[in-house]
């Protein structure tokens, strides 16, 4: 390196050449002749001409290095000079150009570092925007920080508008008519099907997953919202729901006819045709209707899944109900050679709020079960009790019972318990998850214990209408149904 | 029952339940007339007194509501008693019968011939409310 050169002391030769010439040589002209005072005069100018050129010559470098250094702050990192003046401004020079060497070095190795950081971000931000679920990254505050472009879709705003705002005045997220995470964004982290309310009220169906940010003092992050658009999934589903409800209703025409036609013969015949042909006759009948309950159910559970099915509570009287649909069904538990036992109330019941063409849906399909699961000789009793706030109702048999661990699913859709009872019974597995949204919509509630070889127990209350104005008042619902007649969710 | 049988319209455009239902009537003592759509229904209506009227809900043209707010806007002291026949999942339907002057409804689906039959009798010569119709099992 240049650096290894040794440094140049000629500067001071100069500057005592430069003395020489404007002091001395006037003076050792005045030694050796006598001037004339016009010749020492002209002496005087010649020396001052002669040490100012002196001086420039000196000091030429010296305008080249303030040129250099100008030139290199504006830009030009390329510009060397070349000062071979033999003296220090020569080892000035070189050191600038040691100087410019470096710094043209770090600031390639800078420029090259920002390239490759704009070119990572860029990479982010394209797989980001390429993502098709909307993330939102929220500051400790829960101020926006981020959005990506399926975000912005979503919520129908431009991250420029959004960046830096309290996310809970941007977004609103219901489930149900709840609002969800209202203050509480990023508590916890959580995932959920929730509706989606951006800029001017647009509304789209999502599942929303939160996650907890350990952020960092520089990125303030703290919480990341993922939105994912259920818009597609909607109307697939909706599809499916329209589909089964259209089939089901054409269905149900022709097998209406059918059920009909044949009650019609089966009744007329009964004594004209032989037993065998009356069997096989009786058996077709059977099976239409049965296929008249399955298509019922999957309406019901059509209208459940639309979140349609209306109930409209009233103040009923509800051993009438009870006992009018057991009544219906004692022919079939006869048929069996089951007893079935409707124990008489101790007291008068009091009204309930309930919908009588729903809550004997619900009978019905409590009592058949009963029925069904239970073999000849047995007994299906139903027994009522009042409490303060709710009667309940109690549907035991003396069945094959329910094995344990099928008991937590019993009221899901599509649920039946899978062992030797399949080929005995007759369900569609429907019938218990309408009965417990039914029940449910009544605000009621709907259990069952059971044990296997000893039978089962289905429980279910509904609650009472109290004429106590303290428990009208609490309870929202009972008012509201008692005010308007009848109440149609 | 009586040497002048009852009268029933029965507006239905399904063809084998208005078949089905009109025999079994006719066999129950009644006289029965048939109407397959809600036009005709109302025309038959204008020109004829029944005692009671069996009306589906779903029509073509004029629905089964519709002939019914018409008939009581003409004449809306008639004493003919109406029964809607109904199909599942029509309960606001069935409401709005009621306040147009409807007594009862059936579902197609869940009573037989003969028990429509034992609906019309009660409804014409009992004095029992008709009973909830009993859900698919």
């Amino acid at each position: 390196m240049e650096q290894t050169a040794k440094p140049k002391k000629t500067l001071h030769l100069k500057i005592i050449l430069i003395t020489v010439l404007a002091v001395f040589l006037p003076y050792i002209l005045g030694l050796l002749v006598h001037p004339t005072p016009m010749l020492y005069f002209f002496a005087a100018i010649v020396s001052a001409i002669l040490s100012a050129v002196t001086l420039f010559w000196i000091l030429k470098p010296l305008g080249i290095l303030i040129k250099s250094t100008r030139d290199f702050s504006d830009g030009k990192l390329n510009l060397r000079t070349d000062i071979r003046s033999g003296d220090e401004f020569e080892d000035v020079g070189n050191s600038f150009n040691l100087m410019a060497d470096k710094l043209s070095k770090t600031i390639q190795t800078l420029e090259s570092d920002r390239a490759i950081a704009i070119s990572e971000k860029n990479k982010f931000n394209e797989i980001l925007s390429s993502i098709i679920d909307g993330i939102i990254a929220l500051d400790s505050n829960k101020n926006v920080i981020f959005l990506n472009k399926a975000s912005e879709e979503l919520i129908n705003y431009r991250e420029a508008e959004v960046r830096g705002k309290p996310i809970d005045q941007i977004i609103h997220l219901f489930s149900g008519t709840d609002e969800i995470l209202p203050k509480t964004y990023c508590m916890t982290s959580f995932n959920q099907t929730a509706k989606l309310i951006g800029k001017e009220g647009k509304q789209t169906k999502v599942n929303l997953t939160t996650s907890q940010v350990g952020g960092t003092v520089q990125t303030n992050m703290s919480c990341i919202l993922t939105l994912h658009d259920l818009s597609n999934e909607e109307e697939l589903e909706q599809m499916k729901l329209d589909f089964v409800s259209m089939a089901s209703h054409e269905l149900k025409t022709p097998l209406t006819n059918i059920v009909g036609y044949l009650s019609v013969f089966l009744n007329e015949n009964k004594n004209s045709v032989s037993k065998e042909s009356f069997d096989l006759l009786n058996k077709a009948f059977t099976a239409a209707q049965q296929l008249q309950t399955l298509i019922a159910n999957l309406l019901n559970v059509n209208k459940i899944e639309r979140e349609q099915l209306s109930v409209s509570p009233e103040p009923v009287d509800y051993f009438v109900i009870l006992s009018k649909t057991v009544e219906d069904l004692r022919s079939q538990a006869n048929q069996k050679g089951i007893v079935l036992v409707l124990i008489p109330p101790t007291q008068n019941l009091p009204k309930v709020l309930a919908d009588p063409l729903r809550l004997g849906e619900v009978i019905t399909n409590l009592l058949s079960n009963a029925i069904n699961y239970t073999s000849p000789g047995g007994k299906v009793e139903i027994a009522t009790e009042v409490f303060p706030t709710e009667l309940k109702t109690a549907i035991s048999d003396t069945g094959v019972g329910i094995p344990q661990e099928a008991l937590p699913h019993l009221f899901s859709k599509f649920f039946r318990v899978s062992n030797q009872l399949q080929k005995t019974s007759k369900g569609t597995g429907l019938g218990l998850y309408i009965a417990k949204s039914i029940i449910e919509k009544l605000h009621g509630k709907i259990w069952v214990e059971s044990e296997v070889g000893k039978g089962s127990k289905f429980s279910f209350t509904l609650p009472l209408i109290i004429q106590s104005k303290g428990i009208l008042d609490h309870d929202k619902f009972v008012s509201e149904a008692l005010q308007s007649g009848t109440l149609n969710y | 029952m009586g040497p002048t049988p009852k009268k029933i319209l029965l507006v239905e455009d399904e063809d084998f339940i208005r078949e089905l239902y009109t025999r079994q009537l006719t066999k129950a003592g009644f006289a029965v007339k048939s109407a397959i759509d809600g036009q005709s229904g109302l025309d038959t209506l204008k020109t004829e007194q029944f005692d009671l009227l069996l009306l589906d809900i779903m029509l073509p043209g004029m629905n089964g509501l519709q002939l019914l707010r018409e008939f009581k806007t003409q004449n809306p002291n008639s004493p003919m008693i109406t029964i809607l026949l109904t199909n599942l999942g029509q309960e606001a339907v069935i409401k709005e019968g009621f306040e147009l002057g409807a007594q009862a409804y059936l579902i197609k689906a869940s009573y037989t011939p003969d028990q429509v039959v034992n609906e019309v009798k009660n409804a014409l010569f009992g004095n029992q409310p008709p009973p909830n119709p009993t859900a698919a099992q």
